[in-house]
């Protein structure tokens, strides 16, 4: 055991003997790592008191909610935070919600369509909590990343309670910059590169209307899921058009009349992945959706408000796309995919299939920035995965690459995987070097600098914030117990 | 092969916790939104359906040590298959099979539970999973039923140990052969020659044990002549149909569960409800009759060497999609004055009773809270009886309600249907 017998039973008094294990049965179910134990607190209270326990013995954290893929340290103690799980407060008329780290997505969600609502939901999909902080397929009415974070509840890596923005002078959520401290800068959640040591226990969510149903009217049983009918005023497309400039004249155009409800920016191996239910099917109607589209395209979904707010929406939607000879997925069009794609690309319940069903695991290049600039580098890594698809290294998605605007804007994401079986170590091997050079040239040829890699490589290049930032962690955690991993995975 | 037949599968997971919550797409709010009773009590990530896989790849990779908390993880498990439908809405990986396999290793290294111990003592001794009470065929005194294990019949009706020992269960096989008899079916029983169907003893991991009453049931099979079989017990259900198709023993023999009998024999015109039963109802979805009833699929391949978790030839997958579902609710639909109200979690990912897996047996105060949460859920539906379709979940409710002082009533299908008649 990591821990002696005397701290263990000291962090076993905060928690009770229920929620702390440091059994070595338990660790490899986590990840493969010897943690010092895991433990599972059921509140701030008892957040703040283990954190600062970890700085009295010098003991690393990490808390994690639903967990994904990740690398922990040896000898670190797993914060489980599965018991915080509850929502706080919906406050419809100042439009936020207040929930605790282990609330889903698809819980939030799913309560707040009752009430007329919905949210941003990042990619990772509906089954990570429903705190994090980053992007997805809604940003375009739903915006991303920090803008959807109010007020929050952070504990210090030194185990203080900090509450942001009007929380922070009141008892109110609906604020992250104040009245009270705006910390925008540094509560920045698990995104690179300012990833926020300590624990988030508390945030407000912006919520937005919803123009839907109060639930989704599914019909079927799992995996064969589908619309018992389209919602009324709703409408989903695919579009391919003959070029990318094409694409991003219509991608703009869409956004400066501000008609789509989401504009995802799949290639049409996502749009087959989703609408699938295994990996011998989804090859095959990939194949066949290769086929049928004249070039790179997008999803849509058009929500109208009222019939004629649909109608309008329509009406400008297929004006946009003849002017940029794009052309409509026929696939798509059969009611019954329409179906499966609007419920699934608004719950975000398919992220796993387009993402680790194929091989097992995939290794991703996303970045924020001016769209039609990172959709040009995006092109080059798209061709750049040809050569390992024809070695059968990766899985075949044509090269291709994936995002949206945010807020109906020419800023947004653009991100680029490669998917492959992990056991198959010359498929590892090379989709290692094909995310190196990616990023080197990305940096190189000054499109971005992907901040999933080392900070040292590109820091250098950008004012030195590693250093910088080193130097905010470091007074923050002076005994460096919260390795720069996250407040929140 | 055992566990390592699954190594490929068991590297699937990709920890994304699907397998803890109902298919996202039907998570409709806070409340009832978990899956896994496992995870739900006992919180660690290591009672989960990933966990497990985890654990697995471990004990392959690293020989995992048995220690108190491992057995105590494989153990405190349904093993109700909620996880691996929920897992496999996204991913093609095997999940349940997985985690069958693992009882199964544990059991063979010597690691099991007192409790369960006792209860395979009793099932070598008497060939019954719970204690002997009297004859096994003494719920069918007066019915006149024949016995087949000396007359040519069509269909026999398998009633299981639960309904045969525990006294408080007879009406269920009676009601059960009262049916088969108004339909004019001509079916026996094999009263104190029946034997326990084994599929308990392989939920808790002794598969040789399971082996043998499944040869012992099949031998029987075969010399009454009989084509059909009928149980009123998911566990014995899932027993006959899956699980001994699973080891080739089952044949040709149909299978049927009593709910699915009846609503062929109402869509048939041979038995007709016209009694009224006003009552409110909810159902019960029994996970050996729901998502693991669905029929083994025969596979041999291999992974095709490259990108994709593909094998030659094709895979394909149980995603408990094609379970007993619909007969169970037509034949509610069909009994006059019954209000049918749906729960939030049903079907396939219907949450369990409790009491599979050994957990009744071993873990009783798990399985009772694994009842009780279902008991709030039905409640909630504003019913006033929880219909189920096995004697198992019947009794598990039962103790919760008891315990919990609820009013809601627990009936199976086939008391409903007998009141109808």
């Amino acid at each position: 055991m990591a821990l002696s017998k005397e701290i263990y039973k000291e962090f076993e008094d905060i928690v009770g003997e229920p929620y702390l294990c440091a059994d070595p049965a338990v660790m490899p179910a986590y990840h493969q790592t010897q943690f010092a134990a895991i433990i599972l607190p059921k509140n701030t209270a008892e957040v703040q008191s283990i954190v600062r326990l970890c700085n009295k013995h010098k003991v690393a954290f990490r808390p994690v909610c639903t967990g994904w893929s990740g690398q922990f340290a040896a000898n670190t103690l797993y914060i489980d935070l599965r018991r915080l799980n509850h929502i706080i407060e919906i406050n419809e008329k100042n439009m936020y919600a207040v929930v605790e780290p282990y609330v889903i997505t698809a819980q939030l969600q799913a309560e707040l369509f009752k009430r007329g609502f919905h949210m941003n939901v990042k990619g990772a999909g509906a089954n990570c909590t429903a705190m994090l902080r980053g992007h997805g397929h809604l940003d375009q009415t739903t915006s991303g990343d920090d803008r959807n974070h109010l007020a929050i509840e952070w504990v210090t890596p030194e185990g203080n309670l900090v509450q942001s923005g009007s929380l922070g002078s009141s008892d109110e959520w609906f604020c992250g910059d104040g009245p009270g401290p705006s910390l925008r800068s540094i509560l920045t959640s698990a995104v690179p590169p300012g990833v926020t040591p300590g624990v988030f226990t508390k945030a407000a969510i912006k919520i937005y209307h919803w123009p839907g149903p109060t639930k989704f009217p599914i019909q079927g049983t799992s995996p064969d899921y589908t619309l018992s009918e389209i919602p009324p005023n709703f409408m989903a497309r695919y579009y391919s058009f003959p070029s990318v400039e094409k694409m991003w004249q219509a991608e703009i155009a869409l956004g400066e009349n501000e008609i789509c409800f989401e504009l995802m920016g799949f290639n049409v191996s996502m749009v087959a992945a989703n609408i699938t239910t295994c990996n011998e099917e989804e090859e095959r109607v990939f194949k066949q959706m290769e086929k049928d589209v004249i070039g790179p395209g997008f999803f849509v979904i058009i929500a109208g408000n009222s019939a004629a707010d649909y109608t309008y929406k329509k009406k400008v939607l297929e004006q946009v796309v003849a002017d940029a000879d794009g052309q409509s997925l026929k696939y798509v069009e059969d009611p019954r995919i329409e179906g499966i794609l609007i419920c699934q690309c608004i719950r975000i319940s398919a992220s796993v299939r387009e993402t680790f069903r194929a091989g097992g695991a995939f290794s991703s290049i996303p970045v924020m920035g001016q769209r039609d600039l990172t959709i040009r580098w995006a092109v080059g890594a798209g061709k750049a995965k040809l050569p390992l698809i024809e070695k059968g290294l990766i899985v075949d998605d044509g090269g291709g690459f994936f995002g949206w605007g945010v807020e109906q804007g020419h800023l947004g994401k653009t991100e680029i995987f490669c998917k492959f079986d992990p056991l198959n170590l010359k498929a590892k091997e090379a989709v290692e070097q094909w995310s190196l050079v990616q990023s080197q040239r990305a940096f190189e040829e000054r499109y971005f600098a992907n901040t999933m890699r080392p900070h040292s490589e590109i820091g250098p290049g950008m004012s030195n914030f590693h250093i910088w930032w080193k130097k905010v962690t470091q007074a923050l955690d002076p005994n460096d117990v919260s390795p720069a991993a996250g407040a929140l995975v | 092969m055992g566990l390592e037949q699954y190594k490929g599968d068991m590297a699937m997971c990709c920890r994304c916790s699907c397998c803890k919550f109902i298919p996202m797409q039907r998570v409709s709010g806070l409340q009832y939104s978990n899956v896994c009773p496992s995870i739900a009590k006992y919180e660690f990530h290591a009672y989960s359906g990933g966990g497990r896989m985890n654990i697995g790849t471990a004990m392959l990779n690293e020989g995992l040590e048995y220690t108190d908390k491992l057995v105590d993880i494989i153990y405190d498990c349904q093993v109700c298959g909620a996880c691996g439908v929920s897992c496999n809405y996204a991913m093609d990986m095997e999940v349940q099979e997985p985690i069958n396999e693992m009882r199964i290793k544990a059991v063979s290294d010597g690691h099991t539970r007192p409790a369960l111990d006792k209860v395979i003592r009793g099932l070598r001794k008497e060939g019954s999973m719970v204690p002997v009470n009297g004859k096994r065929g003494a719920w069918a005194s007066g019915l006149k039923l024949k016995d087949a294990t000396k007359e040519k019949v069509d269909v026999v009706y398998h009633v299981g140990c639960l309904t045969s020992y525990d006294p408080k269960m007879h009406k269920l096989a009676r009601a059960t052969a009262k049916i088969l008899q108004k339909a004019g079916i001509d079916f026996g029983v094999a009263g104190d020659n029946e034997t326990c169907c084994g599929g308990r003893a392989y939920q808790m991991g002794y598969e040789k044990d399971f082996l043998k009453q499944a040869k012992k049931n099949m031998a029987m099979l075969q010399k009454a002549g009989a084509k059909t079989i009928v149980t009123s017990c998911a566990d014995g259900y899932q027993a006959f149909k899956v699980l001994y198709d699973k080891h080739k023993l089952k044949g040709d023999l149909e299978v049927l569960h009593i709910s699915e009998f009846i609503a062929r024999l109402l869509r048939d015109g041979k038995l007709k409800l016209r009694k009224k039963v006003d009552l409110a109802v909810t159902y019960h979805d029994p996970c050996r009759l729901g998502r693991l009833g669905e029929p083994w699929i025969h596979w041999e391949g291999k992974k095709i060497p490259g990108d994709r978790f593909v094998f030659d030839p094709p895979k394909q997958y149980r995603r408990g999609s094609k379970g007993v579902y619909e007969p169970p609710r037509d034949v509610l639909k069909s009994i006059p004055g019954v209000r049918l109200t749906e729960m939030t979690r049903i079907k396939e990912y219907a949450w369990c009773c409790g009491a599979g897996g050994g957990v009744g047996e071993s873990n009783p105060e798990f399985a009772k809270w694994t009842a009780q949460e279902r008991i709030e859920e039905a409640t909630s539906t504003g019913a006033e009886a929880i219909v189920t379709a096995c004697p198992w979940c019947e009794k598990t409710f039962n103790e919760a309600i008891a315990e919990a002082g609820s009013s809601l009533k627990v009936y199976d299908i086939v008391e409903l249907v007998e009141n109808a008649l």
